[in-house]
């Protein structure tokens, strides 16, 4: 083990944050296997089971995307192009291979820009559908039959449902740690800021599963010990959206004197609530998890036999979320480009509105170039529910 | 309204013909009601076609709605509607061109918006979508415009095609790929049984599949009578053409339109007729929608001597024979085949170029079969379905092709803010340049 696993959490979630991809880079040279993924849609049981350290890509919101350019369509998500960006510049250069699964178009129309660019050892596109009936909980399992034998051929391992299983409990423990540091977030004022958090998601997203944990587990506790903030009288604000994954957003929004208590993000709340069931044929309780449990708009939601039960169904748990944590403001927080989310923000912003919760929509780039115009719209919101 | 473009010429006396599907089609929905009809909110390429054609659900094609608003250059206000709610006009501009109409049309208790074109479409019964790897709006637009449309109830079927991937043999996985397929048909057909109170007549089912086959074939041997030089038909022309293969795929008149359209062009082959005259430079449309608000940029090409014998958009129909498609009794089951096949059968070809992809290697297959010497993409801002990955395309084909000159032209399939006549002109302008300078290079 080396100096890196030995400092304090919240410390180290600051390191991992500021060095993206250091941890992977010792696990390479400790012989690991790293394999990259996009999304909250890879199931990263699978890896873990197999053996290799898996990391999620990020963005790089504070750099230009520059080489990306000459091979992805700026109509692309930013945020896709700005992770791009970074693999062709080699800022995931020690990746192994990697996992593309089909969220959106922004990700399943570029899958040949990204495997012809990089060039991996290892490279598969996961079809993961994007409604949830049992047909499709059948062919789930059969495409991560596929996506099995694919890494079990690369890896020359067997991956058995045994290894799943313990990859299962290993993954639903880190999803409860994460959730009982999330609860620290529910006092007034909160025990961790939105800042120090989005380092953790961060840092917790580009590590193994047990060194992920036991990294929640060491900022739980320092958070526990140290005093709480002095501040409780702010704005408690929610904030919506796929992956920020970058401090300039929540900066934006507690240094406008909010605190930022809970997200719905693809790096928080969306992949740390829902558990995998640990079902006798682990494929089905995967299956299950990333189809029917994982809220995102990729996924279509059917239910209700009214469009009022619908939107009970598809949003729910936002105003759950909003009850729990007492948020005072929802701030929804889309990328241009975005058709999954884009389309839905008429329908979320007047859901979660009826509940008598004020909602700022932004639209922006995946960029802190643009981020003075958020700034004041966020500013200009705070004082409108102050 | 907005001033109306006039309206683009056409090379042959068939394509005129096409006004009165898209009208037809239009009316269909508007009548359908006094006829006792449902209408359905479809999406061409869904799968869903011959099912509505045999359950006598009339189609209410929303890209159709929004392309004809574009054409006559008067969808801005269906735009600024739909942005009036927080759509924001980096969306697929074919949905919320829809939506803004829809909009409007609730806001007036139902009364038609003023303007809208054609005589408007009527208030669907039913929203039909479908999650492909081909489109996120064909599962978004239909929540979206629930919204507007609350008592309209929604279905939305899955149907996908195994991914493309080198080092992987699609043929084993096609068998679960079209059970799935077919099991998403099943389940759609349920559903529209549920809201028209009828059921579904399998044998009907199967004659308009048959015939749906039977036009597959004629309409591909019709394209590619356009391989004679000069050309008797370019992509001008085809991008009206498609509209029955698209919007009335498994009726009869759709059929007819390309008996009719086969014999003008052998006609106009017997007498040499060309699109331009003289025909200097052969061009693939290798991708992307067009800007239908700008289709008079296909005869700017023209009267520069440049035709487009061939086109990658629109074109997503082969000969059924080639498909080799397993015989099966369930007609949802030709439907998925076809469907997974179509897109499969490009990837043996794929993987005989290194580097390729399946769409570079239908460009390749029309590029050589219709004798081309350029090739133009049109990346529109507000698609990714269609317009994600053509720089990548563009630089494969370098790759096997070294200097072909490729131009990548940019708009938008309905905002025409997106749009410059005379920046594209200029682009076109030094294209023509880039042809005439490799082409003389080719014969030094």
């Amino acid at each position: 083990m080396t100096g890196s696993q030995n400092s304090k959490g919240l410390e180290k979630a600051d390191r991992y944050y500021k060095q993206y991809g250091e941890r992977a880079k010792e696990l390479k040279k400790e012989g690991r296997k790293i394999i990259g993924y996009m999304s909250a849609l890879t199931p990263v049981e699978i890896l873990t089971a197999a053996g290799v350290a898996p990391i999620r890509l990020k963005g790089f919101m504070d750099e230009a995307v520059t080489k990306g350019d000459a091979y992805m369509e700026s109509i692309i998500c930013p945020f896709v192009r700005s992770a791009f960006d970074a693999a062709v510049k080699g800022r995931f250069g020690f990746m192994d291979g990697m996992v593309l699964p089909h969220q959106c178009d922004s990700i399943d129309r570029t899958n040949e820009v990204w495997s012809s660019n990089l060039n991996l050892p290892y490279w598969h596109f996961l079809n993961v559908p994007h409604v949830t009936g049992g047909p499709s909980i059948e062919f789930m399992k059969e495409i991560l039959r596929v996506f099995i034998g694919t890494l079990e051929k690369f890896l020359g391992t067997k991956i058995t449902d045994t290894a799943i299983a313990q990859a299962i409990k290993a993954h639903n423990e880190n999803r409860r740690l994460m959730r009982e540091l999330y609860i620290l977030r529910k006092q007034n004022p909160p025990l961790i800021s939105g800042v120090e958090m989005m380092k953790v998601l961060v840092a917790a997203m580009s590590l193994p599963v047990d060194e992920s944990s036991a990294l929640i587990k060491s900022v739980t506790e320092e958070v526990k010990k140290r005093p709480a903030p002095a501040d409780g009288n702010r704005k408690r604000i929610m904030i919506i959206g796929d992956q920020i994954d970058h401090i300039a957003i929540p900066e934006a929004i507690e240094n406008a004197g909010a605190w930022l208590v809970v997200d719905d993000l693809s790096i928080g709340v969306k992949v740390y609530w829902p558990e995998v069931d640990e079902t006798t044929d682990p494929l089905q309780g995967i299956a299950e998890r990333y189809l029917r449990k994982l809220k995102i708009p990729t996924t279509f939601v059917g239910e209700g036999d009214t469009y009022e039960e619908n939107l009970e169904a598809r949003f729910g748990h936002l105003k759950q979320r909003i009850a729990e944590f007492k948020v005072d403001g929802a701030i929804l927080f889309i990328y241009k480009y975005c058709d999954p989310y884009g389309f839905e923000v008429p329908a979320v912003k007047s859901y979660i509105e009826s509940g008598g919760t004020p909602v700022l929509y932004l639209e922006d780039e995946y960029s802190t170039s643009t981020l003075a115009r958020v700034k004041t719209r966020i500013e200009a919101f705070l004082e409108m529910i102050a | 309204m907005a001033e109306e473009k006039k309206r683009r010429a056409v090379a042959t006396k068939t394509a005129a013909g096409i006004p009165k599907f898209v009208r037809g089609n239009l009316s269909a929905t508007l009548r359908a009601k006094e006829e006792g009809k449902k209408v359905a909110k479809a999406f061409i390429h869904d799968g869903h076609d011959e099912i509505m054609r045999a359950m006598d659900i009339v189609p209410a094609w929303g890209e159709s709605f929004s392309g004809v608003c574009a054409a006559k250059r008067d969808a801005e206000k269906f735009l600024q509607k739909a942005e009036s709610d927080n759509f924001s006009r980096s969306l697929c501009t074919y949905a919320t061109c829809h939506i803004g109409f829809e909009m409007a049309r609730e806001e007036q208790g139902g009364a038609m918006p003023e303007g809208a074109p054609w005589g408007g479409m009527g208030r669907p019964d039913m929203i039909l979508g479908n999650g492909q790897l081909l489109c996120d709006p064909r599962f978004k637009w239909p929540q979206a415009l629930q919204h507007y449309l609350r008592d309209v109830p929604v279905f939305v079927t899955n149907m996908y095609y195994p991914p493309w991937d080198p080092n992987v043999d699609h043929h084993e996985q096609e068998k679960f790929y079209v059970k799935y397929c077919t099991e998403e048909l099943h389940e759609t057909v349920k559903f529209c049984e549920k809201v028209t109170g009828k059921k579904m007549d399998w044998d009907r089912l199967a004659a308009v599949v048959d015939l749906s086959d039977k036009t597959w074939d004629l309409f591909v041997d019709t394209y590619d009578l356009r391989k004679a030089i000069p050309t008797p038909m370019d992509t001008g022309d085809a991008m009206n053409t498609m509209v029955p293969i698209t919007f009335n795929i498994g009726t009869q008149e759709a059929y007819d339109f390309y008996v009719e359209l086969n014999n003008e062009l052998k006609e106009k082959i017997a007498q040499g007729i060309g699109v331009a005259d003289p025909e200097k430079y052969r061009l693939i449309w290798a991708a992307g929608l067009p800007s239908w608000f700008a289709l008079n940029d296909f005869q700017y090409f023209n009267g520069k001597g440049a035709v487009f014998p061939v086109e990658v958009t629109y074109r997503d129909h082969e000969k059924i024979e080639r498909l080799d498609l397993p015989k099966t009794n369930d007609p949802l089951e030709r439907i998925a085949w076809r469907w997974v096949r179509y897109w499969t059968h490009w990837y043996d070809a794929a993987r005989k170029i290194p580097g390729s992809t399946p769409k570079v290697a239908r460009i390749i297959e029309y590029f050589e079969d219709y004798k081309c010497d350029g090739v133009v993409f049109h990346s529109a801002f507000s698609c990714r379905s269609w317009h994600a990955g053509i720089i990548h395309q563009a630089e494969v084909l370098r790759k096997v092709y070294k200097d072909i000159p490729i131009l990548i032209m940019e708009g938008d399939i309905v905002d025409i803010s997106s749009y410059n006549e005379a920046d594209t002109h200029n682009r076109i302008d030094a294209f023509i340049e880039t042809l005439e300078a490799y082409r003389n290079k080719q014969k030094n």
